[in-house]
């Protein structure tokens, strides 16, 4: 009666034996958590359709990641910035002569133009880039060169010359031959009422772009990337080919920004991380991705891993933050904030929650980069006694002599104010979980009531927007070339992306003097100065930064481990010869 | 007769049953003064993952891969086991019980006097405050004033299709999955204890329900409940007497192993973060923290091993009496 | 049924990362969008996304101090439930919100995947818990180890023994027998999937085993303590005849809904098992459905389960017609 399962599993068995699957020529295969589902040039929802898009398509400036920075892709140089007045900035780029489409048509101003009108044209999915590039009012072509325009930018920040060339650019071609959209004027987009009489110009290309549905079909919308799609099975596996004839091969020297040379590039998708390690180690798959810190250090330790596999780690720009709610009564003074910050013991934590792999921090600066990071201030310490004094310097006392008594304190018109918090963080986040613990089993010495509520992930942010915390444990993605804090820390992000509520005149002045800083050494001193006041006043207690892990076959070269997502350059990747791997 | 087949296991298997249950008891009830070397719930960060007896430690049973000790988690998890999971599956397989039997025997042929049918319609009118809310309190009080004294004169009557309403909301709440549920409430503050269990029970009533209605129908049909009509006795009674607990022969294998799906379920909801706060210890979150680190087999043996002692144990009481011989 | 499930899943409105809207909390996330800018690109993503209208046809009215007295208010028939039916008795599933895609081509997808699995799966789980009964229910010497294990099984969680068929059976450091993750190479046939889908099925089988298998033997061993088994063995039958002609055909019909749970199971796929062993079915897209708020997706999601399982009840009633004549 088991004998069908028993046949199934020999016939199973002597299939499997003879199918371990070698790697063939120079391709690379890649594991991705989860399917990127989309692949519209117009938005990248998850970190893998970003990823793949950044094969199919080329931006203005591309990410250099051995360098940590951006790098001229399609434009030539790095823009010529020019600043009119206090309010504007004008930044020209000129495309590369040799940049084609796939048909031969160059790649021109025009199409610039085209993308940044695509980008804040009604009904088009488009939403999420049309907040980011509204600075952008207009496109100033050059009467001489059909390469060389102008960008007018509203407002004046430092970060501009990155974020303005930092979008796919499409060919005008494809959606719009008779190019209807050069009537429009890009400031009358970006101003277009929702109420809006409708356009039948409009309503036409948004309808010419759902049929053409490059989200699904990005073979529809062809970009000048040097990969393209061939197949694409949802949730399971994406394969991406290599152009056999491709501009920027005739580029001499290639800039390290438009190396291509895997002939194929495959993404595997394995949600399981378990699988994924299995995968790795039996060469179904060659490089993994934000391996699990318990993992990663697993392997490293295993002689027989070793053999086969090459272990990259570099610090990353994520930040690990507490962040207090400082709109609460109890929590409006900094000292108490600074005294709770002192039950944070980082150390150990680091240690439990990321093997290590890590890095203790100041600020929300990454300690990478040396010359911003405030390296006068000492790292935040263990110190559950010297909390107790601070709480009570802060006018916080204990209604009996135990140790363990609640914490009130008179406050303003004879209102009674009871230290109790409640820790909020997205459940299934495991590290946020001990930390959380953590916390709470140092404050329960002290006498201090912690609750954890960890929030399911969709209702997290729109929980935190509303006040409903005392503490967010969160990470804070960050990147090292833009130091515009104004979203995060100023008053007018408050009800936004500003969590904690936080912001006074002098701290407001500094976050703005910091974005608009173009000196590097003026802006690095007043970052440090940003990092000394942010200590003071505590709003947020960043605890450390993470690591990018990745595992990869040891005969993988050039993989560039970057700082920055997705920590790899998957284009640039080679083999080493066979005679290593033994 | 003969003994149910798998209960035999052992010649005392009730006296070892119950045994190992009132053992169970007492280590809930006497947690807190138990001399653990560890509370619960204190990640331990110096100690992640460490296997049980390891040498120069005292976390005896090992460390979760948060650094708790796993022994305290046990010990403790016996409370959130008998008071949370063993109290879902007594409540839903009786409420499983009542109406899947319900279901089985009066089929779609149940009649309500007419009167209190309009009755609950106006007290839902009125609890709506649809239009004219006034008018529904008014018909609800009539409706339910005369429902009260109208059953002695066969007024006319409202057929109720209780076997579609039963088997329609168990095929509800079969097809919704969890997730939707935990989409729904969301939103909501996180579940009290009280509210934990009705979700529990709430999400569980159905297979019981199924199961008891299943066996109804062959029941309803058995000489001794033809006899029992025969002799004039009420359906209510003859239901409850005599069919209903025939009926009920499946729960007993099914409410056990019923037990481990509960605490399965009481673990996920936990791991969505609206289910149990984190620091109260359960034995399904320590199983569940063995996602984390595959090769932890203590972290499985514990909570697993108690489990099925537990679900054996269930097992052996849940033969009724008269199969011993 | 899934007019409930479709309004109280959209009771809550969806937050900025279900619009496909940036995180803004991120550092350096650069200039802050003024407000308006913010609010407009939100009104445009529920324009787009279609949930801009109201629900339904009524919906409760915002508390106004002094309003009217009648909390409700009448929405005519401008609102989502409206379209979504019409489109639905038209055929239209609807389109996912994530990725664009028609709903009733995901469903496919993944239902392709899922059905071959778990068809086998369920058929091998019902055919082995049939015979280890049988067996068992003779009570040969090794009834109560085999008592004891299937309940074990049934105590473990499905990931536990997921990961560890996986860790043992296809891990370098252990038995390295059978891959992880399946993918065909083109020009390969069937049976080049086969090895990827002995794990998955050895794990689909063992999880459902216990609960039929543990059923069926205590039905078949109260039935053969019934009056009508002893006379038949009184008569001289042997217990095995005893137990196929007769007991068999008793025990099965308690045991049917569990039977019958396993159609709408078969549907709906198997969420742990896909997720370790990387299969895109159906329970892989349904989670992902709930945890991204992909509503069109989850709504005929269930819609599709939901059917399975109420033909899977009418099938049961036939069933137990069929096996006991006297069941009305």
């Amino acid at each position: 009666m088991k004998l069908p399962l028993l046949t199934g599993l020999c016939a199973g068995l002597l299939v499997a034996c003879s199918g371990h699957r070698a790697n063939v020529a120079d391709n690379v295969r890649i594991r991705w958590d989860a399917d990127p589902e989309t692949l519209d040039p117009l938005r990248q929802p998850t970190k893998a359709s970003s990823e793949a898009e950044n094969l199919l398509h080329l931006s203005l400036l591309q990410v250099d990641y051995a360098k940590s920075s951006y790098s001229p892709g399609l434009a030539d140089s790095l823009p010529r910035i020019r600043l009119v007045g206090d309010s504007l900035t004008l930044l020209t780029y000129r495309l590369r002569k040799a940049a084609t489409w796939d048909n031969g048509q160059p790649v021109l101003a025009t199409d610039v133009a085209f993308t940044l009108k695509l980008m804040q044209a009604p009904g088009l999915p488009n939403e999420s880039i049309r907040t980011q590039y509204n600075f952008i009012r207009e496109l100033r072509a050059d009467p001489n060169d059909a390469r060389r325009f102008t960008l007018v930018c509203q407002g004046q920040a430092s970060d501009f010359a990155h974020t303005s060339g930092d979008f796919f650019i499409l060919p005008e071609a494809a959606l719009d031959a008779r190019g209807t959209l050069r009537r429009y004027r890009l400031a009358d987009l970006i101003g277009r009422s929702a109420s809006a009489a409708p356009d039948t110009v409009l309503a036409a290309l948004a309808r010419r772009y759902a049929a053409a549905a490059p989200g699904r079909r990005p073979e529809r919308l062809p970009g000048c990337g040097p990969y393209r799609l061939v197949s694409w099975e949802k949730d399971h596996h994406l394969r991406f080919q290599r152009k056999p004839q491709w501009w920027a091969d005739s580029l001499k020297p290639l800039p390290a920004v438009l190396q291509a040379r895997p002939s194929q590039i495959d993404f595997l998708i394995i949600p399981n991380e378990a699988s994924a390690v299995l995968a790795l180690r039996r060469g179904d798959v060659d490089l993994y991705p934000d391996v699990p810190a318990r993992e990663f250090n697993r392997l490293r330790q295993s002689d027989k891993a070793r053999q086969t596999l090459a272990f990259y780690t570099t610090l990353s720009h994520n930040v690990v933050t507490a962040g207090f709610n400082t709109r609460r009564p109890a929590l409006a003074d900094r000292r108490t904030r600074q005294a709770l910050a002192l039950l944070f013991d980082v150390p150990s934590l680091l240690a439990a929650t990321q093997q290590g792999l890590g890095q203790r921090t100041v600020g929300i600066i990454s300690p990478n980069t040396r010359c911003n990071y405030a390296d006068s201030l000492p790292p935040l310490a263990f110190a559950p006694g010297r909390a107790v004094a601070l709480l009570q310097q802060a006018g916080w006392r204990q209604k009996a002599a135990t140790p363990t008594a609640r914490w009130t304190r008179q406050g303003p018109s004879g209102t009674v104010q009871q230290l109790a918090l409640q820790v909020r963080y997205r459940a299934e986040e495991t590290a946020f979980e001990t930390i959380g613990l953590q916390f709470r089993a140092a404050a329960a010495q002290l006498g201090i009531a912690v609750e954890l509520r960890p929030t399911e992930a969709s209702s997290l942010k729109a929980t935190l927007q509303q006040g409903d915390f005392d503490l967010y444990i969160k990470a804070v993605q960050g990147n090292p070339y833009i130091f515009n804090f104004t979203s995060i820390l100023h008053s007018q992000g408050v009800g936004e992306a500003n969590l904690t509520g936080f912001g006074t005149p002098a701290s407001d002045r500094l976050v703005e003097a910091v974005a608009l800083a173009y000196s590097p050494t003026v802006r690095s001193r007043l970052l440090r100065k940003l990092q000394v006041l942010m200590r003071e006043e505590m709003p947020m207690v960043p605890l450390f930064f993470e690591n990018n892990r990745i595992v990869a076959n040891r005969r993988l070269r050039n993989l560039c481990p970057s700082s920055m997502r997705p920590g790899y350059a998957a284009a640039a990747i080679t083999w080493g010869p066979q005679a290593t791997l033994q | 007769m003969r003994a149910a087949p798998w209960v035999t296991l052992v010649p005392g298997a009730r006296t070892v049953a119950l045994g190992w249950l009132a053992l169970l008891g007492a280590l809930a009830l006497l947690a807190p003064v138990l001399p653990l070397p560890y509370p619960p719930a204190q990640p331990d960060l110096a100690h992640i993952s460490l296997p049980p007896f390891a040498a120069g430690s005292t976390h005896w049973l090992g460390t979760d891969p948060q650094g708790r000790d796993v022994l305290a988690e046990l010990v403790f998890g016996t409370r959130t086991a008998l008071g949370l999971s063993v109290a879902a599956a007594v409540l839903a397989s009786a409420a499983g019980a009542l109406l899947g039997g319900a279901a089985g025997f009066w089929r779609n042929r149940l009649r309500l006097p007419l009167v209190s049918g309009v009755g609950l319609l106006g007290g839902l009118w009125w609890a709506l405050a649809l239009p004219g809310a006034g008018a529904g309190l008014v018909v609800a009080v009539a409706g339910l004033a005369g429902s009260g004294w109208a059953p002695a004169r066969r007024p006319p009557r409202l057929p109720v299709p209780l076997d579609a309403v039963v088997l329609g909301a168990t095929a509800l709440l079969g097809a919704v999955p969890r997730l939707v549920l935990v989409v729904v409430l969301a939103g909501s503050v996180a579940l009290g204890p009280a509210g934990l269990l009705g979700v529990l029970v709430l999400t569980s009533w159905a297979g019981p329900a199924r199961l008891v209605r299943a066996e109804m129908l062959r029941v309803g049909v058995q000489p001794f409940v033809a006899a029992a009509r025969a002799l004039g006795l009420p359906p209510g009674r003859v239901w409850w007497r005599h069919a209903l607990p025939a009926a009920c022969a499946p729960l007993r294998t099914a409410f056990p192993l019923g037990l481990a799906g509960l605490l399965g379920l009481e673990s996920t909801l936990s791991f969505l973060g609206m289910g149990l706060p984190p620091e109260v210890p359960s034995w399904g979150r320590l199983l569940n923290t063995a996602r984390l680190e595959p090769t932890a087999w203590w972290l499985v043996a514990g909570p697993g091993g108690l489990l099925l002692l537990t679900m054996l144990a269930l097992q052996a009481l849940s033969r009724p009496a008269s199969a011993h011989k | 049924m899934a007019s409930l499930v479709f309004l109280l899943s959209r009771w809550a409105p969806l937050s900025d990362e279900n619009l496909g809207l940036a995180n803004a909390t991120e550092l350096g996330n650069g200039a802050l969008a003024n407000a308006q800018a913010r609010d407009l690109a939100r009104q445009a993503a529920r324009q787009r996304l279609g949930v801009a209208e109201p629900l339904f046809y009524f919906s409760r009215r915002a508390p106004m101090p002094g309003g009217d007295p009648v909390p409700w208010q009448w929405n005519g028939r401008r609102n989502q439930y409206h379209r979504w039916l019409g489109a639905l008795l038209r055929g239209d599933w609807g389109t996912s919100f994530r990725d664009g895609q028609p709903v009733r081509v995901r469903l496919g997808a993944a239902l392709a995947c899922t059905l071959p699995l778990t068809g086998a799966a369920a058929a091998l789980a019902l055919g082995l818990a049939l015979a280890l009964a049988l067996a068992l229910a003779r009570r040969p010497w090794w009834r109560r180890p085999a008592l004891v294990l299937l309940a074990g099984l049934q105590a473990l969680p499905l990931f536990v023994l997921a990961t560890g068929l996986l860790l043992a059976l296809a891990n370098p450091d252990a038995l390295d027998w059978l891959p992880t993750y399946a993918q065909a190479a083109e020009g390969e046939g069937f049976f080049a999937l086969v090895p990827y889908l002995v794990l998955p099925l050895a794990c689909l089988v063992l999880s459902a085993l216990p609960e039929l298998a543990l059923q069926l033997t205590a039905a078949l061993a109260q039935e053969l303590g019934a009056g009508y088994a002893t006379t038949a063995r009184a008569k001289g039958l042997a217990t095995k005849q005893v137990l196929q002609r007769h007991a068999l055909r008793n025990a099965l019909v308690p045991l049917l809904p569990l039977v019958a749970d396993l159609l709408p199971a078969l549907v709906a796929g198997a969420v742990v098992v896909e997720i370790v062993f990387s299969l895109p079915g159906m329970g892989h897209l349904l989670a992902d459905a709930a945890t991204t708020r992909d509503y069109p997706v989850l709504v005929g999601g269930v819609l599709l389960v939901g059917a399975a399982r109420l033909f899977s009840l009418v099938l049961a009633d036939a069933g137990a017609r069929w096996l006991d004549a006297r069941v009305a």
